[in-house]
């Protein structure tokens, strides 16, 4: 028999069945209170900070920072391209459609967690995707990218890389001491350790 | 549950190896089609060899289907694959200056690659090529830093574009590529030429 | 030297890339890759023989992954694999020897020198494009995406364009 008919009659009605099945793929609008509290749970919201700062570095198109806390301390101080939605601001008509979309991939932030993790959590109650917390806040990020600690000798290399990664990240976002005093309010001491969050963009691909 | 990696069920140096592995395979069904010879590989756009197109169809169709069943069984994870941004601009660019590469040079970069491993010595002088071409491409990057990252789309897939479900264009795809298998079949014929054969099972 | 073995029937052929390519989906959530490898050695070229450069240059930056050689990388040892696996199918199909092959009324120094210019093409192209036609084109049609498609098209639409002018290479 012709290897092309062979073919056609295998994945014509393999075709069809696909074709007839719905996906399964189905994405609840809204989550249950039990989801959510899932999600928060294990922490699926956070980046890290490290992840924040490679994707500076490297210019990532998909990043979008939004900066939740005042215009005034926005405007003393605020990460690369943030944009400033204040949190009372949050579902003002103007930002849906940056905070509900498919393309970016919005990191909030505030100066600890917690205004960044209250406006996650209102746009993920609403059902929207694709929006995250810089974990630890502008604090966090403060101890940990711009002034990062030089490991103890004896710890492993993995630490070593990080810090090297992040002394570099320091260097080319401009440094550390400037920042620090702009960011030092209502430090909380809380700063979470860093998860590897699994469930993010996924990996890396390119050919 | 799959993939693997993004689930953590194996480890990072696994994974290293069974991409060995896969690559193995790869190579393996790569050569075993003749895509180890650029005269085949060439004949796709001569219309007197379609091996090319139609070993690339049944593949994609092959994938597109086996992912969905997977999905369908859970035993995969859809929405952890990847799926490669969309830079339009860049694409298309991309896509016309690769297509030149392919006519000229005859392989590309996957085929070389398998070609130079039994011996093709143009193979290795293409590979020689791709080299300098990728560096020419870091060196001057800031010339089309813009360019590359122009108009960006996210990870849009064609399904939610055009705005029926993966499985139905999945079904449609299928018939098209039916439908160009039995156009080689008879370009085959139509442009079969004395000193070429097609020499396969 | 014995007649070398026909190939494999193109269509069985395509079934088992397109399981190959499921097998890479189902362990690392990417599909296959090749053009990514070259990258991924030039990268690591450049930050051995000259590390300064490699420092300042935006391409090397934006594309250093914060820590590990860039040579240990999913995508480079998939092309070793690639270069095992031919090599085996090669040597089981008497397949394996050194020469030039070109179309009847192409020399060898012009077929040379055109796979040459090819790959320069190509793999500048391939940076461009994010990808290559196993990278962007196969991988991106198996999971619809809209880049896959277009990748696809532009590759092979550019080739039967330019076919004719290329005539006297191939036919």
């Amino acid at each position: 028999m012709n290897a092309r008919l062979l073919l056609a009659a295998a994945v014509i009605p393999l075709g069809l069945i696909i074709a007839a099945v719905p996906e399964n793929t189905t994405r609840p609008y809204k989550l249950t209170a039990e989801e959510l509290l899932n999600e928060v749970s294990e922490g699926q919201q956070f980046m890290s900070p490290d992840e924040i700062a490679h994707m500076i570095i490297s210019n990532d198109p998909s990043l979008q920072l939004i900066d939740v806390r005042s215009a005034a301390e926005y405007e003393k101080f605020s990460l690369p391209n943030a944009i400033n939605i204040p949190l009372e601001n949050l579902l003002s008509e103007e930002y849906v459609d940056i905070l509900n979309q498919d393309v970016k991939l919005n990191v909030f932030y505030s100066n600890s967690s917690n205004q960044a993790d209250q406006a996650w959590m209102i746009t993920r109650q609403l059902g929207y995707n694709n929006n995250y917390v810089l974990q630890g806040g502008l604090n966090y990020w403060v101890e940990t990218i711009m002034n990062p600690e030089k490991p103890a000798e004896g710890s492993p290399n993995e630490e070593f890389a990080k810090y090297d990664f992040r002394k570099g990240a320091s260097d080319a976002l401009g440094g550390g001491a400037a920042v620090s005093a702009s960011a030092g309010s209502g430090t909380q001491g809380n700063t979470p350790p860093i998860v590897k969050s699994k469930k993010k963009k996924g990996v890396q691909g390119g050919c | 549950m799959g993939p693997l990696v993004v689930y953590e069920i194996i480890s990072e140096n696994t994974n290293f190896l069974l991409a060995f592995l896969i690559g193995i395979s790869f190579g393996f069904v790569l050569e075993s089609n003749g895509f180890s010879s650029s005269r085949r590989l060439a004949g796709m756009f001569y219309g007197y060899d379609t091996t090319v197109l139609k070993v690339f169809f049944t593949a994609a169709i092959t994938a597109m289907l086996g992912l969905l069943f997977m999905s369908l069984f859970g035993w995969l994870d859809l929405s952890m694959i990847y799926i490669n941004p969309t830079f339009l601009w860049s694409a298309i660019g991309g896509g016309v200056i690769m297509g030149i590469g392919f006519i000229l040079g005859g392989y590309c970069p996957g085929t070389s690659f398998c070609a130079a491993s039994i011996g093709k010595l143009d193979a290795l002088a293409f590979i020689g090529g791709l080299f300098i071409g990728v560096f020419i491409f870091t060196e001057g990057y800031p010339l089309w830093d813009d360019f590359y990252k122009a108009k960006f789309m996210g990870s849009p897939t064609l399904n939610e574009m055009i705005g029926v479900s993966r499985g139905v264009l999945t079904f449609l795809i299928i018939l098209v590529a039916l439908a160009m298998f039995w156009v080689g079949e008879w370009a085959e014929k139509k442009f079969a030429r004395k000193d070429y054969t097609i020499n396969q099972r | 030297m014995k007649e070398a073995k026909k190939y494999m029937n193109p269509y069985l052929g395509g079934v088992l890339l397109g399981l190959v390519l499921i097998a890479a989906f189902w362990v690392s959530g990417r599909g296959l890759g090749a053009s990514g490898a070259v990258k991924s050695v030039v990268v690591a070229g450049v930050e051995t023989i000259a590390p300064g450069h490699a420092e300042t240059a935006t391409f090397y930056t934006e594309n250093k992954e914060g820590h590990g050689n860039p040579l240990k990388s999913w995508l480079v040892f998939e092309m070793l694999g690639v270069l095992v696996g031919g090599f085996l199918s090669g040597a089981l199909a008497g397949r394996l020897k050194f020469k030039v092959e070109k179309g009847p009324n192409a020399t060898n120094k012009i077929r040379l020198i055109f796979a040459v210019i090819g790959g320069i093409f190509f793999g500048f192209g391939a940076q461009l494009g994010r990808g290559c036609t196993s990278g962007s084109a196969l991988t991106g049609m198996a999971v619809l995406s809209v880049g896959g498609f277009v990748t696809m098209a532009a590759i092979f639409g550019t080739a039967f364009a330019l076919a004719y002018f290329a005539r006297k290479l191939w036919l």
